[in-house]
């Protein structure tokens, strides 16, 4: 063999072992779906794996279940449109308060409890300039309750005086 | 050439133009059939698309409160599949674009970018959610170099953890910095529309979290979707309209100054 073929020989074994490695590294289901190589090149299988993620928020059924008292006074105040998640789910609670072990009779992903801080009622009902005033997700439009933080009872928990599930006074 | 000859070539020359035509006809019955089902298959495009009405939003955060929590993404970190931004524009003709904290804990102070604002300095103010935009022609896709991104067929661009390296491209590549890296898992991560539940026939954890009617999904060619109706009856907008991305997530109220 002459010493320009040699090098060659070299290239072609390179290029067969990276076609023999594809094929055990490169899943089978790898390919473009429909033959469109410019948005659908993907491994097939991976759109059941996103499929199969874990519900997380379950959304006003599931708690109504064991507590259909708080669903039913939601449901006929102005709060129904809010999820007893949105303020019921602790993201920085490291350890569940809740009576029944949601995590392991539900496979319930997050940590519920109580939050009985001002900032929590401010996140909506805060007086802002360019805050909307006007609640527009009822059948007709209310007047949007906002309060100023700073000035309205300062330091002392709303709900000492405001029923949330009510969303009026005690 | 005698007879005898003539024959023996013809019968040869016929032999040998029959077996090459029963050798090209690969188009039985049944390929024919595969062929016209992929053609037939070529989607009448399903594609989910999302509605913002910006006039609504009063920037509680609860859509990003849910949405980290719905997809694992740690509340602590800095980055969100979706986030809330606060734009106030001042007599003077200033405006103050901010997202503390991509509004994971709301807006229940009159502060953008850390300025104390007097109220009769204020022109106007409003909050536009964020998201990914799903976009029929996704820059990010296209720049992937090994396949880990795509676009399904029912029009959610998603991310394959297992098999994306974390070159960073797409992230880059997104005109909507709707792109970051897991904290965790350190690909590339992004707004997936909630898959795992609108495949079941659930809305988004955004959609459900919100009180006020801001967020809406549905099917865009579905003329029964409120989504439809909404995109072919009321004045809607998309982001940056100019990079030829297409979004599939319209906005109702945007301003010139929203970017």
């Amino acid at each position: 063999m002459g010493h320009a073929w040699r090098p060659l020989a070299v290239a072609f074994a390179f290029i067969l072992l990276i076609l023999i490695v594809r094929i055990f590294v490169v899943p089978s289901d790898f390919m473009a779906k429909n033959g469109d190589y410019k948005y659908q090149w993907h491994r097939v299988s991976n759109e059941k794996d996103w499929k199969d993620f874990p519900v997380g928020y379950r959304g006003r059924e599931f708690c109504g279940q064991c507590h259909p008292d708080k669903l039913e006074a939601i449901n006929k105040s102005k709060h129904r449109k809010v999820e007893c998640e949105n303020c019921h789910v602790l993201p920085e609670a490291k350890k569940s308060t809740h009576p029944v072990n949601l995590q392991k009779s539900y496979k319930y992903k997050f940590i519920i409890g109580i939050n009985k801080t001002r900032h929590l009622c401010l996140r909506c009902h805060q007086k802002l300039p360019y805050r909307p005033s006007v609640y527009r997700n009822f059948a007709k439009p209310v007047e949007f309750k906002m309060q100023d933080g700073e000035k309205h009872n300062p330091g002392m928990p709303c709900i000492t005086c405001h029923d949330v599930h009510k969303a009026s006074f005690k | 050439m005698n007879r005898r000859d003539l024959l023996k070539a013809g019968l040869v020359a016929v032999a040998g133009m029959v077996i090459p035509l029963n050798a090209l006809e690969v188009f039985d019955d049944e390929a024919k059939a595969a062929v016209k089902a992929a053609i037939e298959m070529v989607p009448k495009k399903r594609r989910w698309a999302f509605v913002v009405d910006t006039r609504k939003c009063v920037g509680c955060g609860m859509c990003v409160k849910a949405c980290k929590m719905e997809n694992e993404v740690p509340f602590d970190a800095d980055v969100s599949r979706t986030w809330v931004e606060r734009y106030v524009v001042l007599k003077d003709g200033d405006v103050l674009i901010d997202s503390p904290k991509e509004a994971r804990y709301g807006y229940t102070k009159n502060d953008p970018m850390g300025r104390e604002i007097k109220e009769d300095e204020i022109a106007k103010g409003f909050f536009v959610p964020k998201l990914c935009n799903q976009c029929e022609k996704p820059s990010c896709v296209q720049v992937c170099p090994v396949g880990a991104t795509y676009k399904t067929e029912d029009g959610v661009v998603l991310v394959d953890r297992t098999w994306c390296i974390g070159c960073g491209y797409c992230i880059m590549n997104c005109p909507y910095q709707a792109r970051f890296f897991h904290p965790v898992y350190n690909t590339a991560e992004k707004c997936t529309f909630c898959y795992h539940r609108i495949t079941k026939g659930m809305k988004p954890a955004c959609v459900q979290a919100c009180a006020f009617g801001v967020r809406k999904i549905g099917m865009l060619n579905d003329p029964n979707s409120e989504v439809f109706q909404i995109v072919m009856n009321e004045r809607v907008m998309v982001l940056k309209p100019e990079t030829g991305n297409e979004p599939n997530v319209f906005y109702i109220g945007l301003d010139k100054i929203v970017r």
